[in-house]
């Protein structure tokens, strides 16, 4: 049941996004985020797709692999649609009325650019960080960005680091739920009938083990971490530096301009483009 | 002077818990492929754990190369010099990438770039991982993992290397590959090999076997010295090799058998001399 959660899996490659500083790529992820959420307009939103497309097919990752990032979130995505759809009330007449059930047109349109906001951020975060950026990576880079905060005795070192091992556990911690699922069932536990409360109380004997475990796992880390002179961030040093290159800036500042092509295509919706054009052509 | 001494050391977790190390005295010479077995619960991990520094004695004293173990302000040069390989492989990778785990301890020690990569090239082929330098950790098998740590610890470049029952958790494939390296390490490379263990195949590698029992040494010596003690042996629940086990039964049903074969080509010449007669 768990083996299909890929969020936050690294798949080493060799891709223009893999090869791609990490500094730029979580400069880049909040632009894109800002990108996503403020196009509102049929032309922006498109906008948005495009980059969308573009970063997917830049990040070398398997299509199969992506669709498998969104499945564990279809529940989520089918859920806000809904919500969207039945509860926005708008000013027009109802495209449907059948008894309480109103369906308006601004539903139907907020129901797709949720969908449609939530779909890119999944996708976009896999295909900028997860996928493509090794977490050391990440966090060298994130190190790097958030360094001016060391300043005000912020511990950026230390947050980054525990990220990274996070990061890294994420898989190993995977692996032993699912272990650990397997003994549970070998022992007739149940946990696929019974109402949601059933079904939550069913998961207490996987979450005890696996936590206790993950304590344990701690322990030995941090031993494990000693023995090899790990002593907080004070005069360490890498073994790969991050260097920016040309087209880092260039990738910048192309996303820049698709924040102000969002911005611009915002103002204007599609009635007025038809009418520029027709202005320019006739 | 020995590469490590360890003086009346004992040792308990807290006050009111009992012994777990109870006095011991014990020389490590450099260069010497030690093997300390024992059965579970007779505090040969905690005494590996004190051996590196991880944790102090609560009495007597540790020295390795003349460092005192206790002494905080040498903890870098005691680390250096005495690395540590644990049981469970996935719990000692500190990074998802091969190199970048590799990296790790060089990276604390404040290194050039040049050195690290280096060290992090030279330690990788040394455990035959070259070409999984950009590999993610998580997918590599148990002996893969376990070699990477080893890797990661040859990093530092340290003349010691406590393996703390590092096969326990492998398949047979894997406890050869790391049986394999440390035997590299310790005749190619010179560096000082402790490993804890209680698997009899991986003690007879070694060139001193030391048996412990709750809390203190019983037995000191050469492999061949250690299982001609057979009786001493099955009395604190430790195994002999398979083929010291057959001679032994052969001898209390009243052959005259030599004692400390370990070998299965030694005892199968020891035997047909005997049919021969």
């Amino acid at each position: 049941m768990l083996k299909d959660v890929t969020f936050g899996q690294y798949f080493p490659g060799n891709s223009l996004l893999h090869k791609a500083d990490a500094r730029f790529k979580v400069l880049i992820l909040i632009e894109y985020i800002v990108i996503v959420l403020l196009a509102n307009s049929a032309y922006a939103v498109g906008l948005g797709l495009l980059l969308t497309a573009f970063l997917m097919v830049f990040s070398g990752v398997k299509i199969r692999l992506l669709l498998k990032s969104v499945k564990p979130l279809i529940f989520v995505l089918v859920f806000t649609c809904l919500i969207n759809l039945f509860l926005t009330r708008g000013s027009g007449a109802p495209l449907v009325d059948w008894s309480f059930i109103k369906i308006y047109k601004e539903g139907v349109r907020n129901a797709i650019a949720m969908l449609i906001r939530l779909l890119s951020l999944v996708l976009g975060t896999s295909v900028l960080i997860s996928f493509t950026t090794s977490p050391l990576e990440l966090t060298d880079a994130l190190e790097s960005l958030l360094s001016p905060l060391k300043k005000i005795k912020v511990p950026v070192h230390e947050f980054a680091m525990m990220m990274s091992i996070a990061l890294r556990f994420i898989p190993t911690l995977i692996e032993e739920t699912n272990k650990i699922i397997s003994a549970q069932k070998a022992r007739c536990a149940d946990f696929d009938s019974g109402n949601i409360f059933k079904k939550l109380k069913a998961m207490v004997p996987i979450l005890i083990p696996l936590f206790v475990s993950a304590v344990r796992r701690a322990e030995e880390l941090a031993d494990a971490m000693e023995c090899r002179c790990y002593h907080g961030g004070k005069g360490r040093t890498k073994l790969n530096v991050m260097h920016a290159k040309l087209r880092d800036y260039i990738f910048l500042l192309a996303v820049t301009a698709i924040i102000a092509g969002v911005v611009v295509l915002n103002r204007y919706d599609a009635s007025f483009i038809k009418n520029l054009i027709k202005d320019l052509v006739f | 002077m020995a590469f490590i001494e360890a003086r009346g050391v004992e040792f308990a977790y807290s006050p009111e818990e009992p012994l777990v190390i109870d006095g011991i005295d014990v020389k490590i010479e450099k260069g010497s492929y030690v093997a300390i077995l024992g059965h579970n619960g007779c505090g040969k991990s905690t005494l590996a754990k004190l051996l590196c520094g991880i944790v102090a004695p609560t009495e007597g004293q540790i020295l390795v190369d003349g460092i005192n173990t206790c002494d905080g302000e040498q903890e870098f040069e005691l680390r250096k010099k005495c690395g540590m390989v644990f049981q469970n492989p996935d719990n000692q990778l500190v990074a998802s990438v091969v190199e970048e785990d590799v990296a790790f301890a060089p990276e604390n020690l404040g290194l050039p770039r040049e050195e690290i990569r280096k060290r992090v090239d030279s330690a990788l082929a040394t455990v035959d991982m070259s070409e999984y330098a950009k590999h993610t950790t998580h997918k590599l098998s148990g002996g893969q993992k376990q070699r990477i740590a080893i890797a990661g610890i040859l990093a530092m470049q340290p003349e010691c290397i406590i393996f703390d029952e590092a096969t326990a958790m492998l398949d047979p494939t894997g406890r050869k590959e790391i049986a394999a390296a440390m035997k590299r390490l310790n005749k190619e490379l010179g560096i000082t090999v402790v490993t804890i263990t209680h698997y009899m195949g991986e003690a007879i590698e070694a060139d001193r076997i030391i048996v412990m029992n709750q809390g203190k040494i019983i037995a000191d010596g050469t492999p061949a010295e250690i299982f001609s003690k057979v009786e001493q042996l099955k009395e604190v629940s430790l195994a002999v090799p398979q083929v010291t086990e057959l001679l032994y039964m052969l001898e209390c049903d009243g052959y005259q058998m030599p004692r400390g074969i370990l070998h299965a080509m030694d005892a199968a010449e020891v035997l047909t001399q005997k049919l021969k007669k």
